[in-house]
């Protein structure tokens, strides 16, 4: 069927005026749709060496390599994925660290300051009642000193009083009545 | 609008050296058949003082017998085009896996012409062969390839001089086409075993019997020349593609010479210089249809179980 439609082909071709002249030219018809068995032999053998030698050396090797590259491409891509996440996850890590030593620095902070704020006043409150108790000591010994002066003072007296009371009293008066003169006189002092 | 004046223009001002060109009866030469036609003789540069083409008479075999078919297996011009198109494909393309295969060693991807060739094979089979010819399509890849490779070298070998274009040659094509039909068909038998009856005997299993029948022997003959104008389709394609545009080039140089005038020689030369920077694009664009098409119809015939 082939063979007469190419035929056909060929003789509508031959008709035309430009190649019926060309025919003749070359000395012969021309007929551009018959093939020949020796070129049809000769194109089967040279493409199937072609076919066979490229398909073992050419596109075998070739798209070997291009499937180890997209391989190694594709594993590339999976490690640095890998590498992302680790990095993210210790990043992480170190911010909830960096988070805690934060905290934990704060609490220190806080800490130290609720302590030095109660050592101050523990230490204002003990100075305090320190500085009181040796206010009221010396307050009590102020007045056991005054009392003490007073009692010197009040004897120093009668013994100055007497010893001078005697020195002038002494050639007039007697001595256990003036004394006692002079003690109720003392008293009089004392109760005033 | 502009162009056309200067080319009336040109025409006038041509017009006395046409006509003296005409008087002087001219030589028929046809310039086109034997470029676009098989030879028993290669055409090579010749030396000084020789012109420009010299003719290699190429030798002689015996034709083969085997059986009744005569084979003339004498090497053509087309032929010796062929071999030089398989070993620029194969030197290059080996050459190139050696670079990728170098490169990938280091692991590194490969440059300059390797990559390139890298490039152009990627394309072609993540592109053209692995979408069309279905799930499992591994096994056409190298089928797919080398036939783009090798259509496009043969198609380039035409473009230089000296040159003559195979894949022009009805033989070629035909030999192509019917090793794809056979590709075609065997992975067709592969992909649906028994079931490959169907792509060959229209059998529809949802309709009543008294209608299958008259179906089946309206459109089995449909389905079986549907087999045979895919590969028909193909071959007449690339063969005409690449006669076509030499005819063109080779008709717009006959142009200079109809015209007999140096004032109009540009006109035509700058028009065929277009034409083959066509050509290049064409002789890509085949060898890629080619290898789509052949894919597409391996892809139809192994999901074609429904």
């Amino acid at each position: 069927m082939r063979s007469l439609l190419s035929r056909v082909v060929a003789l509508s071709l031959i008709a035309t005026p430009l190649l019926a002249q060309e025919g003749e030219a070359a000395g012969g018809s021309v007929n551009l749709l018959s093939p020949s068995t020796g070129l049809m032999a000769w194109t089967l053998i040279i493409f199937a060496i072609v076919f066979v030698v490229l398909a073992k050396f050419a596109f075998g090797p070739i798209t070997a390599a291009v499937r180890d590259r997209e391989a190694a491409l594709e594993a590339a891509i999976a490690s640095a994925k890998a590498d992302q996440e680790a990095a993210a996850a210790l990043l992480a890590q170190h911010k909830a660290l960096i988070e805690a030593a934060k905290g934990e620095a704060q609490k220190f902070i806080s800490e130290g300051r609720a302590t030095a704020e109660s050592m101050r006043t523990e230490l204002l409150e003990s100075t305090k009642k320190q500085q009181d108790e040796m206010l009221e000591r010396a307050r009590r010994d102020i007045e056991a000193e005054k009392g003490k002066a007073i009692d010197e003072i009040r004897r120093e007296a009668i013994d100055l009083a007497l010893a001078g009371a005697s020195k002038v009293i002494e050639k007039n008066l007697d001595d256990a009545q003036n004394r006692k003169l002079v003690e109720s006189y003392l008293a009089s002092i004392g109760t005033r | 609008m502009r162009f056309a004046a200067l080319l009336t223009a040109l025409v006038l001002a041509a017009a006395p050296v046409r006509i003296a060109a005409q008087d002087a009866a001219p030589k028929k030469v046809d310039i086109i058949t034997p470029h676009i036609t098989d030879a028993h003789a290669l055409d090579l540069p010749a030396g000084l003082g020789h012109g420009l083409v010299q003719e290699i008479e190429l030798p002689h075999w015996a034709p083969l017998h085997i059986g009744s078919l005569e084979l003339d297996m004498s090497p053509t011009k087309h032929v010796v085009m062929l071999l030089l198109a398989a070993t620029l494909v194969i030197v290059a393309l080996t050459s190139a896996a050696r670079g990728v295969a170098k490169r990938a060693a280091t692991g590194r991807p490969p440059t300059g012409f390797s990559g390139a060739m890298e490039a152009m094979v990627l394309y072609i089979r993540n592109e053209v062969i692995l979408p069309n010819v279905g799930h499992h399509g591994e096994a056409f890849v190298p089928f797919g390839l080398t036939l783009f490779f090798f259509i496009l070298t043969c198609n380039l070998l035409g473009l230089i001089p000296y040159g003559s274009t195979a894949t022009g040659n009805i033989a070629v094509t035909a030999t192509l086409a019917i090793v794809t039909f056979l590709v075609i068909e065997i992975a067709g038998m592969k992909a649906l075993g028994a079931g490959y009856i169907n792509t060959i005997i229209f059998w529809p299993h949802d309709m009543p019997l008294v209608m299958r029948i008259p179906m089946s022997i309206i459109l089995s003959p449909v389905e079986l020349i549907g087999k045979f104008t895919k590969p028909f389709a193909l071959a007449i394609r690339l063969f005409a593609n690449m006669t076509a545009g030499h005819i063109v080039v080779l008709a717009l140089i006959g142009l200079i010479f109809s015209f007999g005038s140096y004032v109009l020689a540009p006109l035509p030369l700058a028009m065929a210089v277009a034409i083959m920077f066509l050509e290049l694009m064409v002789a890509f664009l085949q060898a890629f249809i080619f290898t789509l098409l052949a894919s597409v119809f391996i892809g139809l015939v192994r999901e074609s179980h429904h």
